[in-house]
């Protein structure tokens, strides 16, 4: 937690010598912003960004967002939902400490994830004061999840590592494509909760940081230009380019999640707002955890 | 400038020799850039940085400041050696060329190398480009004037085009650039320590004949003064003025009727920007008192601890009066009023005039402008003139009075006429059309007549007097050691009568000059010359026979009553070069050198400089400013273009002393002061030597003194003074400081 | 009416990095310090024979890539090709920046945690989308000298008359005459005309 606010104050900081440096954007450096457009030497990032945001971020956007759920409303439709009784015994799981952490995530994300879209069809909300409020909240809301995802990550750390069980998971997609229940091999998280992980974990971090990449303009990373031997206006541009892929893979992820909690597995919502799991839910789909948590005497 | 900006537009090769018109004359130089195009004309940039002219030149040598006199010796070498010298030219017009030929013999391409750091082939490749695409214009400015050797500097520089052949020629000449608005008008209205209006000099003749057209007493004037002697002596010039102050710590003795200086009035003048600003500062607080007025508050009011008897006057700006000004090529334009002085300013004249008012002169002040020229050759006052008109009546006054440059036909109405005119005339010639047909733009002086249409180019003898034609100036005598001063048979101007040499014009030699008769009252109403001469008479006769006033004689290549009968070199006093400074040492001190002793060689031989103070230094302009800059850097969007004083160092040089780009860094002068800066590296100057813009001020060896601006006059921009650290030094005649050659240290700050 | 197309051309033969074009623009136009609709910018400086400068503003693209890549869609492109936006719409995302072949677009900064405002950038002195000559267009968008007849203040201020705007007949016509005076001596097209104009 402190490590976490020490970062988060870091960044500020980062950002308010940004803010009083010399801009690394025009002045001088306009002379790199026409070097790197398109020139031989240089990454041709420019006509590169220029193309994809022209004609494929938007629609790729929207293939994910109306092609994930219809996807999973087919799954829904044929295979249907796993339902366990909620009856049974049940483990504590998740700490009060985990639950914070996660609907702070959470939060951000509702706001971050909406947003995101408004800018992405500026052009069909029609610009102007509602997208430049939706821009600011995109930016705002990722202060609450820069705060927690270092300890998010941190405390799932250990589980959320693969592991050969995994590969078994996948190679029956976690059994999500059968209507039986029968165990399938799994820790704390299985292979698919792992993937998000990762996703959410890196792929934030990613987001943040080319986030404020974007945000700042001259949020001059001292390090990524010595390693890349970019300029600035390469960085950004690379900044715009990743942040947008980088939204689809996580936006794709973070449908399944809701997925998989909201309808796929029925009421495992309650486990992250409660705490407690069904012993039903850990036998089957978490069943690695399920025998070693008994071999300890938890049930 | 004997030419003009437009006519470069002619020159086949341009040769710049310490000036930078791409930064100091932005809009002039597009006239060098249409050279280059319409012209193919070969550009060389001879200076000791790699300038933003530099950057447009065909070919560049890198100068060690202070050695142009080796590089002009070397190029005239090179073309005696190679017989590309204008013989039917020298032996026509010029005075004295063999004593230079013996010089330039010695100045062999390597001992010039050796000097100058140029190597010999870039020497030998830039004289044969100039010397074989004639007509060459020659430009100069402060890179040339501001040294110790300045006036030889600018005395080689016209002998090299006389060798050539360059000079009195459309496309050729030596274009000097004059720096500030209007500033070939101060000079030529007097703004001098050695001479009333018009360059005539402090003789007793010459106050008479002020006297005379200002309609006061002569015996008034000397009356003002502790006795007539004074009056005939060179004043204290801008440079040293600080050592007639009491109390100033400085073994220079001076000499000036037994007294002090006691107070000072600075109208306009940026005097935070003239070296030895520790001096400076010396002497404004130990004065009694100081008045300042300017549009701006002139920083000298900043830089002093004097807290009593400071006066800021608050003078309007150009754009709040009106009147005359004179452009770089002798040409006046009439400058309209745009708005009336703002809150309480008031024009400079204004000022003047007030200031006269309390000192009980007012009515001798602007008595000239109540008076006219009679037909016979008198003056009188007016009938019915009361009151004068500003700024008319003075512009009438100075065309009555100032006929040693011919300024006689520049009255007020010609000159608003070629205003409002302006797009009748040819950018190029400036010649006019329509209208204005045998005009040139401006009326350049020499203007002889109220119909003359003023002469483009100086000494050119292609065309006829009253075009604007004239051989040069005959001002030193007839012969000199047993040989003809005058110009030789052949040449003359164009259509001249007299076909040969001919004397300035008197009263007593007209007749016998020009073959002709005066009558009665042509006599009684001449003055004794034709630069007296109130009826004009003397000028007009001279123009109906095609003849100039001021004679017809060859250029003077020696001079034999300055101390160097030739230009000759000699190091800075301030030399990086010990071994060269014994070799070719400074001049002697020189006592009461406008009234101050003045040190050379005692300043040289001093110490050896070199090996402590091992880095040239260099001072000079940004494109972004002017002046002490005050007006600039108070600009927001100027000041944000060079917010902080700084200093161009080569990254060699800055790295071998722990300085970074960015970093600030001390500079120390041999004088015991200095400047904290922050570096700027530069591929512009060479690892051996700094350059510093000289703009700023507000900051004093380290302390900033902004404090002492009076409450929102702060400008947006302040900085140490270059002029803090530049070193001792001043020119044998004109006494100006030695900026543009001198040493310092550098340390990280 | 057929129009024609504005252009703009830098003469770096002709450029002396005098930084009057951006002075004139700033003062024109009252931007606040920091913005620079029009930059002056040298290469190599100090290199004999190498350095070079010359002043950049918006170009003025055909198929301008700004307008490609805003999401709000707030540029819009008057019929003689000038490229000018919409301040009301613009959500300062900075998209139009990095898809700038010339650095032209500027953001100032207001608000907290260094937001950027509308972004601001080179009108060619032809103000905005509101009321020509309306105070709100003079104080969003700067002067609209195009709409009294006037050459944009940049070019009218060139001290060296490197800086040329016009129709692109007029401006080319002046290009090739001056490369023809200096012997067909420097490039074949004007520096930036291959990506604003693609040579057209």
């Amino acid at each position: 937690m402190k490590k976490s606010i020490i970062l988060f104050i870091a960044l500020l900081g980062l950002a308010s010598v940004a803010y009083a440096a010399d801009s690394q954007i025009w002045g001088e450096m306009r002379i790199q912003n026409i070097l790197g457009y398109g020139q031989e030497e240089s990454w041709k990032l420019g006509p590169l960004f220029t193309m994809l945001q022209h004609k494929y971020f938007a629609w790729i956007f929207l293939g994910v967002l109306i092609g994930v759920p219809a996807a999973f409303f087919i799954h829904y439709k044929i295979i249907g939902p796993k339902v366990f009784p909620h009856s049974e015994k049940k483990y504590y799981a998740f700490s009060l400490y985990n639950r914070i952490i996660h609907q702070v995530a959470a939060v951000s994300f509702l706001v971050i994830i909406p947003t995101g879209f408004i800018i992405v069809f500026g052009d069909f909300f029609g610009g102007g004061t509602f997208v430049r409020m939706a821009k600011n909240l995109h930016g705002i809301f990722t202060i609450p999840f820069t705060i927690v995802v270092i300890p998010m990550a941190l405390m799932w750390l250990k589980e959320a590592l693969f592991n050969m069980d995994d590969v078994k998971w996948f190679m029956i997609l976690g059994g999500y494509l059968s209507k039986e229940k029968k165990p399938i091999l799994a820790g704390k998280f299985n292979a698919g909760q792992k993937m998000w992980y990762w996703v959410a974990i890196l792929g934030g971090i990613t987001m943040i940081l080319s986030g404020a990449m974007m945000y700042f303009l001259d949020f001059k990373m001292e390090m990524l230009h010595n390693l890349a031997g970019m300029s600035q206006i390469d960085l950004l541009r690379a900044a715009a380019i990743l942040h947008n892929v980088m939204g689809f893979i996580v936006l794709a992820l973070f449908i399944t999640h809701v997925y998989m909690s909201m309808f796929a597995i029925k009421g495992a919502v309650h486990s992250i707002i409660t705490g407690y799991i069904e012993e039903e839910e850990l036998k089957i789909l978490h069943s690695t955890w399920y025998k070693k948590l008994k071999d300890q005497g938890k049930f | 400038m004997t030419n003009s900006l437009g006519d470069i537009q002619k020159s086949k090769s341009i040769i710049i020799f310490g000036a930078n018109p791409a930064v100091n004359h932005p809009v002039g130089f597009q006239h060098f850039l249409k050279a280059k195009e319409r012209n193919n004309s070969q550009l060389i940039v001879i200076d000791p940085r790699f300038t933003k002219t530099a950057a447009k030149a065909d070919i560049f040598a890198q100068i060690r400041p202070g050695t142009d006199i080796p590089f002009m010796y070397g190029m005239l070498h090179i073309i005696f050696k190679n017989g590309w010298e204008d013989k039917e030219y020298i032996d026509a017009r010029v005075f004295g060329m063999d004593k230079i030929r013996e010089e330039a013999a010695k100045w062999t391409p390597e001992l010039v190398a050796d000097v100058t750091g140029v190597p010999a082939e870039k020497l030998i490749q830039i004289t044969t480009l100039y010397s074989k695409n004639r007509p060459g214009t020659l430009i100069w400015a402060m890179g040339l004037t501001q040294h110790s050797i300045g006036t030889s500097n600018t005395r080689l520089a016209p002998i090299l085009q006389l060798a050539l052949g360059n000079m009195g020629k459309a496309g050729g000449g030596t274009n000097i650039l004059r720096g500030h608005d209007n500033v070939q008008g101060a000079t030529d209205m007097g703004c001098l320590a050695d001479s009333l209006p018009g360059y005539y000099g402090l003789a007793a003749g010459s106050w008479k004949y002020f006297a005379k057209q200002w309609g006061v007493e002569y015996d008034y004037i000397v009356s003002q003064f502790k006795d007539a002697s004074w009056m005939e002596k060179n004043g204290f010039s801008l440079a040293r003025w600080w050592a007639g102050v009491a109390g100033v710590k400085s073994d220079d003795k001076i000499e000036n009727a037994g007294t002090t200086l006691k107070a000072l009035i600075v109208m306009g003048n940026g005097i935070t920007s003239v070296a030895q600003q520790a001096k400076i500062k010396e002497g404004l607080d130990n004065l009694e008192m100081i008045v300042l007025a300017d549009p701006f508050v002139n920083e000298a009011a900043i830089l002093t601890d004097k807290k009593d008897n400071v006066f800021i006057l608050p003078a309007a700006t150009q754009f709040e009066t009106s009147g005359l000004v004179v452009a770089t090529n002798r040409s006046a334009q009439w400058r309209y009023k745009v708005v009336e002085p703002l809150y309480e300013s008031k024009a400079d004249q204004d000022i003047m005039f007030e200031l006269a008012k309390r000192l009980g002169f007012y009515e001798q002040y602007t008595k000239g402008m109540l008076m006219q020229e009679t037909k016979d050759g008198k003056l009188e006052m007016i009938p019915e003139k009361k009151t004068f008109t500003w700024p008319e009546d003075a512009t009438n006054e100075i065309a009555r009075i100032i006929k040693t440059i011919g300024l006689t036909g520049w009255t007020a109405e010609r000159v608003k006429k070629h205003t409002d005119n302006w797009h009748m005339f040819d950018e190029v010639t400036g010649a006019g059309m329509g209208p204005m047909k045998g005009e040139y733009y401006g009326l350049p002086w020499p203007c002889w007549t109220k119909t003359h249409g003023g002469s483009p180019n100086l000494y050119d003898t292609s065309i006829t007097v009253a075009e604007g034609g004239m051989g040069f100036r005959n001002n030193f005598g007839l012969e000199k050691d047993g040989v003809n001063l005058l110009a030789e048979k052949g040449s003359f101007p164009k259509g001249s009568k007299i076909e040969t040499g001919y004397p300035e014009i008197t009263k007593e030699n007209i007749e016998k000059v020009l073959g002709i008769t005066l009558t009665e009252e042509e006599k009684a109403a001449c003055g004794a010359n034709w630069k007296v001469d109130n009826s004009n008479i003397l000028v007009q006769k001279c123009l109906e026979a095609g003849v100039c006033p001021y004679g017809n004689a060859k250029a003077r290549a020696i001079v034999w009553n300055f101390p160097d009968h030739i230009p000759m070199h000699r190091e800075p006093l301030h030399s990086p070069r010990t071994d060269l400074a014994q070799k070719y040492p400074a001049y002697p001190d020189k006592a009461n050198h406008f009234r101050v002793m003045t040190k050379y060689i005692s300043v040289q031989s001093a110490a050896d400089y070199a090996k402590d103070f091992p880095i040239n230094m260099v001072t000079g302009r940004l494109v972004t400013m002017n002046g002490a800059g005050i007006e600039n850097r108070a600009s927001k969007y100027i000041a944000a273009l060079t917010p902080e004083m700084f200093c161009d160092i080569h990254p060699d040089l800055a790295l071998k002393h722990g300085i970074r780009n960015g970093g600030m860094m001390w500079v120390h002068s041999p004088e015991g002061t200095k400047i904290k800066v922050k570096a700027k590296y530069s591929q512009s100057v060479l690892p051996d030597m700094v350059f510093m813009p000289f703009h700023f001020a507000g900051y004093f060896q380290g302390t900033d003194r902004t404090g002492n601006f009076p409450a929102g006059t702060k400008p947006y921009a302040s900085g140490e003074s270059v002029n803090t650290v530049t070193n001792y030094g001043y020119d044998i005649i004109t006494q100006i400081p030695e900026t543009k050659g001198g040493l310092c240290r550098i340390e990280k700050a | 009416m057929d129009y024609a197309r504005m252009k703009f051309y830098c003469d770096e033969s002709r450029c002396i990095e005098c930084d009057g074009c951006s002075v004139a623009c700033a003062e024109a136009h009252e931007l606040p310090v920091g913005i620079s609709r029009r930059k002056v910018v040298t290469i190599n400086e100090g290199i004999p024979g190498k350095e070079m400068s010359t002043s950049i503003a918006c170009m003025h693209c055909t198929d301008a890539p700004c307008e490609q890549v805003c999401p709000v869609d707030c540029f819009y492109i008057r019929e003689d090709g000038i490229v000018l936006h919409d301040k009301e719409k613009c959500i300062g995302c900075g998209y139009c920046l990095y898809a700038c072949p010339f650095g032209a677009p500027q953001f100032p900064r207001d608000g907290a945690f260094g937001a950027k405002g509308a972004m601001d950038k080179c009108t060619m002195c032809a103000g905005g989308p509101l009321e020509t000559n309306s105070e709100k267009e003079r104080h969003l968008y700067g002067q609209n000298r195009i709409a009294e007849g006037k050459v944009p203040v940049c070019a009218a201020m060139c001290s060296t008359k490197a800086l040329l705007v016009g129709d692109a007949e007029s401006v080319s016509n002046v290009y090739r005459a001056r490369v023809m005076a200096r012997g067909g001596k420097g490039s074949n097209s004007p520096y930036g005309w291959d990506k604003a104009y693609k040579n057209q």
